[in-house]
């Protein structure tokens, strides 16, 4: 039996999408480069991911910071691995490290000529794409900014949807003078320029605030001035839904109101939803990009595409490698995700014939 | 004291259903359109009554304000001699036992995200009747009642025909088993050879379980053979009243003798004197004083005539007309007596 039976109306939809071979690659692109970016410390990191010392094992990847007198080093700080693979390959003995595929992560400056100055790319130094101004490795900025964006759009998304769907199911279902004022409350509030809001609460926030406290407070300020297109899109739904008979034959039978909200109306107004969220996905990559290139988005020292960009056009001449490897990144970021966005929309169109494929 | 079996299941007084005509954003309704306007009638036990007029008549929204889908504006429905009119939604659902609904389309009423298993366990599942095991027996018998085969259980809506999306929504109105099961229109969207058998089906029930239906249609031959009364309304109001046989061999109201010359006879040969009316339905939002068919009926009245209500009375026994000297020929003889 399986376990996730799909309605054939869905089914036929799901079916349709994998069709669509452009929007069907690039989901599953867009599927590994997440997946992959839950593991992102084996593959990009200034930890080895297995140390072999004295006949002992060591993963140092996840968990506690090791010492360098660990390994004989004679530093009580972290380990550099970096320095531990040159020492035991000039030792020449059993010990072995083994590192990442690009072994710096998106903190740690490393000079070049003695000073903090962008590098250009060199697979010697194992900067595949050069420094940035502050001599961080350009992949691992971008891999790990890719990472927070994405995974703060899914976060901005769900919030999101869940209060739009929440607050345009309820005024259409209620209708009336709920929905009247409502209507008008979120007219006034749309008004509100969110640019302004943004500079006004971070220059109130005090410089002790952690980071990941600013990360939720910029999430918080975003989905505050955004949940409101939700809302019309539900909002009719729920009026068109209310009308049909499979409604009224529920509430003959003596369905609660939560029960014909969540069982009956929800299922059928939400999937034209789903057209929508690749798109909201693009909006917020854009979004917190545009902030962070203005210096109001992810707080620093946060690994972020807008940051890299700003860095790239300040040093256009002396830095190029910075703006092209931030640019290109940024683009297949975005169209991967809007080539998804365009199948969905493909599949779910109840006209079927058009031209795309 | 009445006698049990006399008491009707279902009375209906002086029931009006108005709906506020909006004009401009701010602006109060003033205007009202009369949907349902002052009906009475009551229903007995294992009876069926046919419900017959044109569209825009008010038959669909008397039913659904029978069952409360509605509110109505005045009036009272009695269920079992209690007053339903003004219930909660909560104090309404035992009443939702034994007061069912079935509808035009099914493509409409049934939910088409849920399997018919889903749609048909929902009854069970909102009274709280028997563990999951138990539900799902009562499905399956419910499915036999109904003649469909027990594979639809994990089947969608739209995987059926027509008469079979029917026949699920008889067994979803059938399944707790009520007294009183108002049909609305619930063969009009079907093919001639189906509706036959929906109609028996219908009947099946009736006889196993004694149900009484509101038989609501706009087809006067699915009605006489469905119905032991029949009533004819016309914009929003009842003008006749009478059993079957009575108002199909005596028709008073020249309103119902249109829609009696109006079934069409299965034989090319047979010519049929028409009764046509004049005009189109008036709109029930401004209708016209006084009698509403009496500027369409055959017979011609002046507009003074025509201007004076009509009177709602029982010509014989159980034989309720909308008396006015346009609805009825010779209206005199039974004004006389009241």
């Amino acid at each position: 039996m399986r376990l996730f039976k799909f309605n054939p109306l869905t089914a036929k939809k799901v079916a349709r999408f994998k069709q669509i071979r452009r929007g069907y690659y690039s989901f599953l692109a867009i599927l590994a480069l997440v997946a992959f970016s839950f593991f992102a410390e084996l593959f990009i990191n200034s930890r080895a991911i297995v140390v072999s010392y004295e006949g002992e094992l060591y993963f140092p990847t996840y968990g506690a910071v090791i010492p360098g007198d660990t390994f004989g080093l004679g530093y009580s700080y972290e380990t550099n691995y970096r320095e531990l693979k040159e020492r035991f390959e000039e030792e020449g003995s059993d010990n072995w490290v083994l590192l990442p595929i690009i072994p710096y992560n998106p903190y740690e400056n490393n000079e070049y000529e003695g000073v903090f100055k962008p590098a250009p790319p060199s697979f010697s130094e194992g900067h595949w794409l050069g420094t940035d101004t502050t001599g961080r490795d350009i992949v691992a900025r971008l891999f790990y900014g890719f990472r927070i964006a994405i995974f703060f759009s899914f976060a901005f998304l769900i919030l999101t949807y869940l209060i739009g769907i929440a607050i345009g199911c309820l005024m259409g279902y209620f209708g009336g003078l709920f929905d009247l004022i409502g209507q008008r409350l979120i007219e006034i509030w749309s008004n509100l320029p969110f640019l302004y809001v943004v500079i006004i609460v971070f220059s109130v926030v005090p410089s002790s605030v952690p980071v990941s406290a600013r990360i939720i407070i910029l999430l918080t300020v975003m989905v505050m001035f955004s949940w409101m297109g939700m809302t019309y899109y539900m909002r009719t739904g729920a009026y068109k839904e209310k009308a049909r008979d499979y409604v009224a034959a529920a509430e003959a039978i003596g369905a609660s109101t939560t029960r014909v909200i969540f069982r009956h109306i929800l299922p059928n107004t939400l999937a034209t939803l789903v057209t929508f969220m690749p798109f909201t996905i693009v909006g917020a990559i854009t979004a917190v990009t545009a902030l962070d290139y203005l210096g109001f988005g992810l707080p620093p020292p946060t690994p972020s595409l807008g940051e890299l960009l700003k860095q790239g056009t300040d040093n256009l001449t002396t830095a190029p490698w910075i703006v092209v490897s931030s640019f290109f990144t940024l683009v297949t970021i975005l169209t991967l995700v809007a080539f998804v966005g365009e199948a969905i929309r493909e599949a779910f169109d109840p006209k079927k014939f058009t031209v795309y494929r | 004291m009445p006698q049990s079996d006399c008491t009707p299941l279902l009375e209906v007084e002086n029931l009006k259903v108005h709906f506020p005509v909006k004009e401009g954003v701010f602006a109060r309704a003033k205007r009202f359109c009369k949907a349902v306007d002052d009906v009475s009638f009551s229903i007995k036990p294992g009876e069926t009554l046919g419900l017959v007029g044109e569209s825009g008549c008010g038959k669909s929204t008397l039913g659904k304000a029978i069952c409360r889908l509605l509110q109505p504006t005045a009036g009272s429905i009695r269920f079992e001699g209690e007053s339903i009119e003004s219930l909660s939604k909560s104090q309404m659902r035992p009443f939702r036992r034994d007061l069912q609904i079935i509808f035009q389309d099914p493509a409409e009423s049934l939910n088409a995200r849920h399997t018919v298993g889903q749609i048909l366990e929902e009854p069970f599942i909102i009274h709280k009747i028997g563990d999951a095991q138990e539900r799902i027996r009562r499905v399956r018998a419910l499915l036999d009642k109904v003649g469909l085969p027990q594979s639809s259980l994990e089947k969608y809506p739209f995987e059926f025909s027509g008469g079979q999306r029917q026949r699920i929504g008889i067994a979803r109105a059938i399944a707790l088993e009520p007294k009183l099961i108002v049909c609305d229109e619930p063969v009009s969207a079907l093919d001639v050879s189906v509706q036959s058998q929906i109609l028996n089906l219908l009947m099946d029930l009736q006889r196993d379980m004694g149900i009484s239906y509101l038989f609501i249609a706009h087809d006067l031959s699915v009605v006489r053979v469905i119905s032991d009364r029949v009533g004819v309304m016309y914009l929003g109001k009842f003008v006749e009243l009478a059993d079957g046989d009575e108002l199909f061999a005596n028709p008073m109201h020249e309103y119902t003798k249109a829609l009696i010359s109006a079934i069409p006879v299965p034989d090319p040969t047979v010519r049929k004197d028409r009764v046509v009316l004049r005009g189109d339905v008036p709109s029930p939002i401004d209708p016209p004083p006084g009698c509403a068919f009496a500027r369409r009926s055959p017979i011609e009245v002046s507009e003074d005539v025509a201007s004076q209500p009509g009177e709602y009375i029982e010509v014989s026994p159980g034989h309720w007309v909308e008396v006015h000297p346009a609805t009825v020929a010779n209206h005199e003889r039974f004004l006389v007596r009241s």
